[in-house]
């Protein structure tokens, strides 16, 4: 076992981990956040995606230890009125909701990256998430919503 | 072009104006849960102390007897806190460890036999689930292999048999007769005869045939199932992703032999199912392991054995359609093979319901259809999005599609001609209403601009259209319930058993109560199926829940209204007749009395915080088929109609389909929430290009060899078409709730063969087997060559 | 450093390239631990049998991505998603640059990294055909010293490396793409578009003094990537310029059929990528 400290959303969360310990199980048996979900298990489909320093990282395929200390957002973290999340919800761009978190981290990414994004490099930055309830012109809309309002 | 019916009114009803909830595009009233992660799946709750993690070790033998299984190695290791046999549980639970919808013959873990490579043989429990799947893998099991089945053609040939004996489970009684059947794998057929269509066939002028198949594919809904059982004070509690807790709590209580007051079946919001979360999954073998070591148990299937537990049929339909010399529709035959795999599942349901839509929507004067499910050595096939429909509609639509061409007609055209109208009766003997063809037909077509000249090719890239429609019965005959508390701040709480695993049914439940209590929805809880609390009711599929929760849920307003407004008369001492329930509580309608909500319930007992209850029941009916000839004058409770129209673009060196629109309608009765009712329509639509264009599950000797997603195919932002228009076509239901019906399945029927269809008129090719591969386009195109 | 041990698996955690070395020597059996995508997923799936893996992520200087005299040297740890954004790969190589920005999706890039990516050995890899064609040098470092295999050198056979037992890459270094050349890389899918590669072609077309070297790396047609180049002569018409590459590329060409296509159709849409790439090249060049 090895403590790492896990920077959750602002939050320092030490934890005991194995060295082998999936970022994913880490966060949710130890720190308790379960808005990062298992969907493949080979990073194929977005469902855990986290932002590690800001970047996009499929949490079933990196292991813990190399997380400790690096600022992790999931998107439980991110605020209400946070320009993402408040697109996705007045676009209902969402129906089982399960895939929905890592699609809006993806496009936080994206957004931060390329703050005026095509439809094209929207769908380029998204096309590896996948959502089985196919709710995509949905996510496109709330996509280009957020981009109208970021602050970028 | 929507084609909008206003709803009937209810009779007692007043116009409410402003409306509370019936027609809006209102959000899910926890999106901002489900946008964040905040909102709790199955899976997501953490396992308290003590929970023992399940390893499955699985079947490597397609059909093999089990001659020994040497667990020592897994029960030496640390952390292994029990290894499960099927042996062991059938020492305990008997037969009844073996159980299925249709047919008694999915045993929770093998017994002496294994029937499909990946069958669950034995569990190990261990305190962490890493262990648990370590351990699995050390079990080591000698198996004597067995002359297997692997596709309809094994079936059929009647050499080698899944199962020795066919066992029919209590819940359909027209299987009742197949009890002791030995040697076959056909564990059900349904025949629909009407008229002489070899003397049709026989006198017709023109006549298309076409054997067409459709691959066995998977759901995978990204949430992955879960189920923890436990024991608490004799009761057998559990959690699980189902959209069936009713039949779960039934198919448990039986396994365990205990009253149904003793087994609880809870659950949270799915995410996602199309089918896969139903019947018996995990949850018999997690009962039979909590009962039997006393231990609470988690099952958490990996995505690889996900592919396992259950895939849509695979199928194949010989059909033949025949024309006289005014081009009417003479004759249609059929011969539908589904492929259930290991276990028959709901299989024969699907056989049955997919039967008796297999000639098609349209005005035939004869028709003969066999459909049949069989036994083989693969996973066990189940309920999909569509139920079996999609299968047939492949086979009718390119049939009537080549028809059409045949006869030099339009295919549009030609199919609006035949299509069943209003109050026609269709081939299985059945009235029609609510089924609007002609207009989801004339809106996809018009949609994507069918008359519209077709861009002319460049020598590498051709373009065509195509347009196909879908038809099916809803379930019937089936049965809903809903209890109601409004509590004395004006607030309710409505108990419903209706999985909302993304459809929105907990939303709309809520509009529709609160329509008729004038209430705002967003003021109606919706509890999530608990069988300790929420009442009875058949299942979350097949889209019957708008339609028959709906009414059990109008109704249990209505008879709140009703009673809150009986509560202000004897309050005042005046006729109910008198009084109208309103936004602001019951008024006199002559007089200047009124009473909010609030008042009025704590007039009536006196405490801040009392709940006032009513509790409804819906119940659809029919007629069973006729012995001879499948037919009935009610098969079905309603009808769903929809359409599709492609343009498309192929690639003549890649085979590759581009889609520039793709138009999708269904008849929904009446849109409840017309934002939700897009989604469907679009979201099927997507899962149906899927099926269209590469989804398909690869077996190479019984074994799945792309159950994983890095192979398995699913539609991704990049696959859907450059512009997707859904279309809501509203012909009110007389009995549905405001007159809506559900809109799950319709998208999805009409996607393959509108597909096929554009590559006809695109390429001049009409391919029969999907998906639609690039690889399979070019195939086509050499040999037209 | 230290190790741990849990599952079967001890995770070495050196600080210096000697002791990552000297782990490799040692160890019957170590995986090089870098990005760890590939490690995961092969994980997952219950492929993976290595007992020790050597976390390289202590070790300095491997994440560092420089210019070099000649073009750019690129540390075995510098992300996949490094090489797509990087303005310097964008303006030495663009088509390293546009290459690396085809792989799976972003997590991936952000993740995976270019020593790995290469020493994953998987024939369909986009990075090696451009890697290929940009005659990239691997590095590679064991405890008894260091050498240096071409790219074109590298993959050996299906799954199959030149990294010997007790070597590790540690840097590529790619020279810079001559300036008046034109690449592009053209990836086929034969199922969904977000699905693996059924077949790639990077082309890179450099004029000189009046004759075209047309250089291609094939990817998913042969056990392994595929380097192939040929002139385009003065007296060739472009139509005789594209018989000339599906000629060439025809003859290397030896897929391995799967759920994704029959040899024969990958090999139709190898040539179709070869004829794809190469017509933009000349196009290009030729504007």
């Amino acid at each position: 076992m090895t403590e790492v400290v896990l920077h959750v959303n602002g939050h320092p969360n030490r934890v005991a981990v194995d060295d082998t310990t999936l970022l994913l199980d880490a966060l949710r048996r130890r720190v308790g956040v379960t808005s990062a979900r298992e969907g493949c298990g080979v990073g194929a489909c977005g469902a855990c995606t986290v932002l590690a320093g800001g970047r996009s990282v499929s949490a079933c395929l990196v292991r813990a230890t190399r997380y400790d200390g690096v600022e992790l957002t999931t998107a439980d973290g991110l605020a209400e009125d946070d320009p993402v999340v408040s697109a996705f919800v007045e676009c209902d761009a969402m129906q089982c909701g399960y895939c929905i978190p890592g699609f809006v981290l993806m496009s936080t990414e994206l957004l931060r990256e390329n703050p005026d994004p095509t439809d094209e490099e929207i769908i380029e930055h998204l096309a590896g998430n996948i959502c089985r309830c196919a709710t995509y012109p949905d996510i496109l809309r709330a996509v280009r919503l957020a981009a109208r309002r970021h602050p970028g | 072009m929507t084609d909008t019916v206003v709803p009937t009114p209810l009779p007692e009803a007043r116009p409410a104006e402003p409306r509370h909830g019936v027609g809006d595009r209102r959000t899910r009233f926890d999106a901002l849960g489900r946008v964040r992660g905040t909102l709790r799946y199955t899976g997501d709750e953490g396992a308290v102390p003590g929970t023992a993690f399940a390893g499955v070790h699985r079947s490597t033998a397609p059909h093999a007897r089990i001659l020994s299984i040497d667990t020592t190695a897994a029960s030496g290791m640390d952390g292994v806190v029990g290894v499960v046999t099927g042996a062991d549980l059938a020492a305990v639970l008997g037969d009844r460890m073996v159980t299925g919808p249709a047919f008694a013959d999915q045993p929770c873990l093998a017994v002496d036999k294994v029937r499909f490579v990946g069958e669950a043989v034995a569990v190990v429990l261990a305190t962490d689930l890493a262990t648990a799947r370590a351990a699995a893998d050390e079990i080591a099991v000698e198996y004597a292999e067995l002359p297997p089945v692997y596709d309809i053609d094994d079936a059929l040939r009647g050499e080698a048999f899944v199962h020795d004996e066919l066992r029919p489970s209590s819940v359909f009684a027209d299987l009742a007769h197949l009890r002791g059947v030995r040697d076959t794998n056909v564990c059900y057929e349904y025949r629909q005869v009407l008229g002489d269509t070899a003397a049709e066939h026989a006198a017709a002028t023109t006549t298309v045939s076409a054997t067409t198949w459709t691959p066995p594919t998977q759901h995978v809904s990204i949430e992955l199932p879960s189920t923890t059982a436990w024991v608490d004070s004799g009761r057998l509690e559990m959690l699980t992703t189902t959209q069936t807790p009713s039949y779960v709590r039934q198919t448990v209580a039986t396994m365990l032999d205990l009253p149904l007051s003793r087994v609880r079946i809870t659950t949270r919001p799915l995410g996602g199912s199309f089918g896969t979360k139903m019947y018996d999954r995990l949850e018999p073998l997690a009962a039979a392991l909590a009962w039997t070591t006393g231990r609470r148990v988690r099952i958490d299937a990996t995505r690889e054995e996900a592919f396992l537990l259950t895939t849509r049929h695979g199928a194949q339909v010989i059909g033949t359609i025949s024309a006289d010399s005014g081009g009417e529709l003479v004759a249609v035959s059929s011969d539908v093979r589904y492929d259930t795999g290991a276990f028959a599942d709901v299989g024969p349901r699907i056989t049955a319901k997919s039967g008796l839509v297999a000639p098609g929507p349209y005005r035939i004067r004869s028709v003969d259809v066999r459909s049949r499910c069989l036994y083989t050595n693969k996973v066990s096939a189940g309920p999909f999005r569509g139920f079996g429909v999609p299968q047939v509609t492949f086979s009718h639509e390119t049939l009537i599609d080549e028809l059409a061409r045949a006869l030099g007609e339009d295919p549009y055209r030609f199919r609006r001609r035949h299509l069943l109208r209003e109050g026609d009766v269709a081939t299985v003997g059945t009235r029609m209403h609510s089924a609007d063809f002609v207009s989801c037909l004339d809106g996809v077509t018009a949609a994507i601009g069918w008359d519209e000249e077709t861009p002319p090719g460049d020598g590498r890239w051709v373009h065509g259209k195509g347009v196909a429609v879908g038809f099916k019965a809803v379930l019937t005959p089936t049965v809903a319930n809903a209890t109601l508390n409004l509590n004395q701040d004006g607030s309710a709480t409505l108990l419903i058993s209706t999985v909302d695993m993304g459809q929105g049914s907990d939303t709309i439940m809520a509009q529709i109560a609160g329509e008729v209590l004038s209430l705002d929805s967003r003021r109606i809880h919706v509890v999530r199926a608990d069988t300790d609390a929420t009442p009875y009711d058949t299942i979350t599929a097949g889209s019957r829940s708008t339609y028959h929760t709906g009414n059990a849920v109008r109704l249990v307003a209505e008879a709140m209204r009703d009673k809150l407004i009986g509560f202000a008369a004897e309050l005042w001492d005046v006729p109910a007749g008198v009084l109208v329930l309103d936004a602001d509580g019951v008024a006199h309608a002559d007089d200047d009395r009124r009473i909010s909500l609030p008042e009025l319930v704590h007039a009536r007992f006196g405490a801040a915080g009392a709940t006032v209850t009513t509790a409804e029941n819906f119940t659809s009916r029919w007629v069973p088929y006729d012995h001879d000839t499948g037919r009935t004058e009610k098969a079905t409770e309603h009808w769903f109609a929809g359409a599709a129209a492609v343009r498309i673009a192929v690639d003549t060196w890649t085979g590759r389909i581009r889609t520039p629109h793709l138009a999708v309608a269904g008849d929904v009765g009446r849109a409840i929430n017309p934002t939700l009712v897009e989604q469907q329509l679009t979201g099927a639509a997507l899962m149906g290009l899927g099926h269209a264009l590469f989804d398909e599950l690869v077996h190479d000797h019984g074994q799945l060899t792309n159950a994983t997603l890095l192979d398995y195919q699913l539609p991704s932002f990049a696959d859907v078409p450059e512009r997707l228009t859904p279309i809501i076509v509203e012909s009110a239901h007389r009995d549905g709730p405001f007159g809506a019906k559900g809109v799950g399945e319709t998208g999805i029927l009409p996607i393959a063969p509108a597909y096929s269809a554009a590559v006809r008129d695109a390429c001049g090719v009409r391919i029969t087997t999907l998906p639609l591969t690039p690889e399979r386009v070019v195939e086509h195109l050499e040999d037209r060559s | 450093m230290g190790w741990s041990q849990v599952s079967a698996v001890r995770v070495h955690h050196p600080d210096t390239l000697d002791e990552a070395t000297a782990l490799l020597r040692d160890l019957d059996d170590a995986l090089v631990y870098g990005g760890g995508t590939a490690i995961s997923v092969l994980r997952a799936q219950g492929l993976l049998f290595a007992q020790d893996w050597v976390d390289i992520a202590r070790v300095p200087g491997l994440a560092d991505l420089t210019t070099t005299s000649d073009g750019l040297r690129i540390g075995a740890l510098v992300p996949l998603r490094r090489m797509e954004t990087d303005p310097q790969v964008r303006r030495l190589t663009p088509l390293a640059a546009q290459t690396y920005g085809r792989v799976a999706h972003p997590r991936v890039r952000n993740t995976a990294t270019a020593g790995g990516n290469i020493a994953h050995g998987d024939y369909r890899l986009d990075p090696p055909t451009a890697l290929a064609v940009l005659d990239a040098t691997v590095h590679l470092t064991s405890a008894a010293g260091t050498r240096e295999v071409s790219i074109r050198e590298f993959f050996t056979g299906f799954q199959q490396t030149a990294v010997a037992h007790g070597e590790l890459v540690t840097a590529i270094t790619v020279p810079r793409q001559p300036e008046r050349a034109r690449g592009t890389y053209v990836k086929l899918r034969s199922l969904s578009e977000n699905d693996w590669p059924c077949a790639s072609a990077a082309v890179l077309a450099v004029p000189e003094d009046g004759f075209v070297d047309i250089r291609l790396g094939l990817g998913g047609l042969a056990p392994t990537t595929v380097y192939l180049a040929y002139d385009v002569t003065p007296d060739m018409d472009v139509e005789q310029a594209v018989d000339a590459a599906i000629d060439i590329a025809d003859s290397a060409m030896d897929p391995i059929p799967d759920i994704r296509g029959s040899a024969r159709y990958k090999a139709r849409l190898g040539r179709i990528a070869v004829e794809e790439g190469l017509r933009h090249c000349l196009k290009e060049l030729a504007g």
